[in-house]
């Protein structure tokens, strides 16, 4: 509120960076004003959610003295905007990609003036260009050659014989232990307030917890469906890891009994990935090169692929402890979903569930007002809808898969998990993107089944927005 | 809007978990299809589409992220809602968890009541978009999905401050102004032409221009581009002086797709002799929009005696822009309370249509003591319903129907309304352009 008066204060001139009512952009504000004008790490007493007056005062101070520059920024996104039509660049949300630099030009060059021209088409072209080779069309170059091919193949080879594995009744006892130590975090998750404590996170990683669970699958451990369908797995635990007998250990992190050494791979595509451990090594970066934002803070393309030898032959294909911890975690939270809100009572839900669960009742009441519902009970006549009900009952799969992919994009950057708060919000994002995903598939489904056979137009040069990856 | 003295019940959700919910205002009643929601940055809002018209007033909203929501929430209600929201979210300063009253004051930036106003016209939108009431029989039009979807972009792109967009985040699913324009860039250019063409009364001409306006924006922030957006661009940029389009005609411009004749039911299968007939069953509820007209009495069945067998036939009228291949319908027909069983229907012209031996079926209907003639004391009860299976969540509510009449009531007023000489005078909220488009092509119609 404080920001909004401020800006308006600031007059006119600002309309690229407003909204239509004259008020910043939620961009504006999240890209330009508080990170390169109020700067919360220089002022932390402007970083609360509530300002009394004299922070309040220093703020809309420093947005009014950052007026000026501000104006420039605008009349460069205008320039840049007009730039990037004229050499027919179409990919990303401009604001995203150029909002920042923007500010950047208009520091060093106030606003644009005499060749200004010539400095928005170089600076489109080095955004263009930042990420530097990091792209799947080198990824594909790099693994074509058959000599690397073959060198890989035998690295991976000798990584996977080298793994660590433990006899099949000490890592389920051992991921079984894991999975309780997981419920008391994700109880403290839910602790409101903000004084969390990230003891029992921190005790997990240095208790290697991540790692039991990762050996508990290549020893096959866990009883559950693969206990079901082989006879039970000797020494294993009644109840499963996950404490419900119908469930195998991986929850689908793998179609396997156990996961399999990965392969090299030539190719992917995002309509027919595998489960995330039965990917090849290039599927497993297709899916980091493809929906990077920020690519340029990437390895490059041979040092990615080479360090992902060791990663994919690494527990849960993850090299940090923390993120595989966040797996035990997902693993523990994901169980007890109830999307469909039968109330099936599965033991042991904790607040982080009760969090989870009251945002699906929450959805499934806006998706009813909308219209777009899916019968809640198994119906054979259903068709595609009964399929994604389906896919409903059984959320674990639909949560891991994107869990993991979070997390390997985070092991990619060597970005951890350092405190409870940050696994959390993680968590409960990925949470949010399966509901999303959901939504997404009843639209389409209920688009397609209410397309008329009569000849429509096909919609011109539909914008690939809103895209998500697997 | 906001009005000052307005009392607001500030109320943290009973199950106090994690980040507990916190509700503003009251919970909301009525069934599914009168409310109108929005989901935006940490919360859903909702409002009664049976409210008021003219004066939707302020949503009920479940905060579930206060922080996020702290954007948007002064700007709707006013700050010492918002305040109210940091306590009650925060658990601070003493006993907020029972929820507080209160007193909104009068919300005096302008932005706020645009907002406030915006957001509900968005809500409504979306409403309509998915429950619109289309009957031919009733003579109600129905809404060019796309005149109103590119709308619903332009408010969306208007109400920018409700959303909350950031790199890795995903954004809100009613953030949508982006895809709303790419699918429907096809009907980007009727707007255009409508926009263009001269001999238009003022209010739809400033209407159209600032739908076209918003939109033109909007794509441009997203970096969207295609022909459409391009010739809109080019038809907003040489507007000074306005260029003379060629006139259009509206009712052309938004023909329906293909004319309208109730077919007759199939003629009597010689020697077939009615039982018993009824009608009704249509919950909007139980099928996606655009499959079944929205009269109540859309739905007629009628069982026959063919020998010796007992058939029924079951009727239902179709939308205008049923599909014609794809999803089935299925009715649902019992018998004096008994297990339902499936009738599958087809479409053919403008009826789904289904028929089956009711015997066959498992279902018996009491026929008296002969046999052959339904006991005049117990005429067997017959409930036929309309769905779609796998997407029907199960009946409504008994009171339902009243609410379906209400809706319709709604719809017809509206659509009046934006018949009028000057539709956008009056205390009515100002027609959706869909309307006014649903309106002329119906006059073309008769």
């Amino acid at each position: 509120m404080v920001i909004d008066r401020a800006w308006r204060g600031l007059g006119p001139g600002l309309d690229s960076l407003s909204g239509p009512g004259g008020a910043p952009l939620t961009r504006t504000v999240k890209l330009i004003v508080l990170p390169l004008v109020v700067r919360p790490s220089l002022h932390p007493e402007l970083a609360a959610d509530f300002l009394a007056p004299p922070q309040a005062a220093r703020l809309e101070t420093l947005i009014r003295e950052a007026g000026a520059r501000l104006v420039a920024t605008a009349q460069w996104f205008t320039l840049l905007k007009k730039t990037r039509r004229a050499l027919g660049i179409v990919a990303g949300n401009p604001q995203d990609l150029y909002f920042q630099l923007c500010f950047e030009l208009a520091t060093e060059h106030e606003e644009p003036s005499n060749g200004a021209e010539a400095v928005a088409r170089a600076a489109l072209v080095e955004v263009a260009n930042a990420a530097g080779g990091r792209t799947v069309e080198a990824l594909k170059d790099h693994l074509a050659d058959d000599v690397r091919r073959s060198r890989l193949d035998g690295d991976l080879a000798a990584a996977w014989e080298s793994r660590q594995t433990a006899p099949a009744g000490d890592a389920d006892v051992a991921a079984r232990a894991a999975a309780q130590a997981a419920a008391s975090v994700l109880e403290a998750c839910g602790a409101p307030g903000p004084e969390r404590d990230s003891a029992s996170f921190e005790a997990m990683v240095e208790g290697g917890h991540g790692s039991l669970l990762g050996r508990a699958l290549w020893a096959r451990a866990g009883g559950g469906v693969s206990g079901a369908v082989s006879g039970a797995v000797p020494g294993g635990v009644p109840g499963g890891v996950w404490g419900r007998d119908d469930l195998p250990a991986h929850l689908k992190l793998t179609e396997h009994l156990v996961p399999p050494r990965p392969e090299v791979g030539r190719g992917a595509s995002t309509a027919t990935l595998p489960a995330p451990l039965d990917r090849t090594l290039f599927e497993r970066l297709f899916v980091v090169l493809q929906s990077s934002v920020r690519r340029e803070e990437l390895p490059t393309v041979p040092e990615l692929v080479r360090r992902e030898v060791g990663r994919s032959c690494a527990p849960l294909g993850l090299h940090d402890e923390s993120l595989r911890v966040a797996v035990v975690l997902g693993g523990r939270l994901a169980v007890g979903l109830d999307p469909l809100g039968d109330g099936d009572s599965v033991p042991g839900r904790t607040a982080a569930h009760r969090a989870v669960n009251s945002r699906w009742q929450r959805e499934a009441s806006v998706l009813r007002a909308r219209r777009m519902t899916v019968s809640p009970r198994p119906d054979p006549d259903g068709g595609v809808l009964d399929a994604l009900a389906r896919d409903l009952r059984t959320p674990w799969v639909a949560y891991m898969r994107r869990l993991w992919v979070r997390l390997h994009g985070r092991d990619v950057r060597d970005a951890p998990l350092n405190d409870m708060a940050s696994a959390w919000a993680l968590l409960d994002g990925v949470a949010r993107s399966v509901m999303m995903d959901h939504r997404a598939r009843v639209r389409a489904a209920l688009r397609t089944l209410s397309a008329t056979a009569a000849p429509t137009v096909a919609p011109t040069a539909a914008p690939a927005a809103g895209q998500r990856s697997s | 809007m906001p009005e000052a003295g307005q009392d607001i019940q500030v109320t943290r959700a009973e199950d106090g978990t994690v980040d507990g919910t916190v509700r503003v205002g009251d919970e909301p009643a009525g069934p599914d299809f009168t409310r109108a929601v929005l989901d935006v940055a940490g919360a859903v809002l909702t409002w009664p589409v049976l409210g008021a018209p003219g004066a939707p007033g302020l949503p009920t909203a479940h905060v579930h992220d206060a922080g996020r929501a702290q954007q948007w929430l002064w700007a709707l209600y006013g700050e010492r809602v918002a305040d109210a929201v940091h306590d009650c979210a925060t658990g601070t300063p003493s006993g907020a968890s029972a929820g507080v009253t209160v007193a909104v004051e009068a919300v005096e930036a302008v932005e706020a009541t645009t907002l406030a106003g915006g957001a509900a016209r968005l809500a409504f939108g979306h409403w309509a978009s998915r429950w619109w009431p289309a009957s031919y029989m009733e003579g109600t039009a129905g809404l060019e999905p796309g005149v109103l979807g590119l709308e619903l972009a332009a408010l969306t792109h208007r109400c920018h401050q409700l959303f909350d967009t950031a790199f890795d985040d995903q954004p809100e699913p009613d953030d949508c102004a982006a895809e709303l324009i790419a699918e429907h860039q096809t009907a980007l250019d009727l707007l255009v032409r409508w926009w263009l063409a001269p001999s238009q009364p003022a209010d739809t001409a400033r209407h159209l221009d600032s739908v076209l306006r918003l939109i033109d924006d909007a794509a441009d922030s997203a970096g969207l581009d295609g022909p459409a957006l391009r010739h809109l661009r080019a038809s907003l940029d040489q507007d000074q002086p306005r260029p003379a389009g060629t006139p259009v005609d509206l009712g052309t411009l938004f023909a329906r797709p293909r004319g309208y004749a109730l077919a007759a039911g199939e003629p009597l299968t010689a020697g077939s002799r009615v039982i018993t007939r009824g009608t009704g069953g249509n919950d909007w509820r139980r099928y996606p929009p655009g499959f079944v007209d929205a009269a109540e009495d859309a739905v007629s069945w009628t069982v026959r005696a063919v020998g010796a067998r007992r058939r029924i036939e079951v009727e239902v009228v179709a939308d205008v822009a049923a599909p014609t291949a794809g999803a089935a319908l299925v009715a649902e027909v019992r018998v004096d309370g008994d297990r339902a069983v499936r009738v599958p229907l087809v479409l053919r012209d403008d009826l789904w249509t289904g028929r089956a031996d009711l015997s066959s079926l498992g279902l018996d209907l009491d026929l008296g003591p002969d046999r052959g003639l339904p006991s005049a004391a117990m005429p067997p009860r017959i409930e036929v319903g309309v769905l779609l299976p796998g997407f029907d969540p199960g009946p409504g509510a008994p009171g339902d129907a009243a609410h379906r009449d209400a809706v319709r009531a709604l719809a017809r007023q509206r659509l009046a309304a934006a018949a009028r000489p000057s539709p956008y005078a009056g205390a009515f909220p100002e027609p959706f352009l869909a309307e006014i488009a649903a309106v002329a092509a119906v006059e073309e119609d008769f």
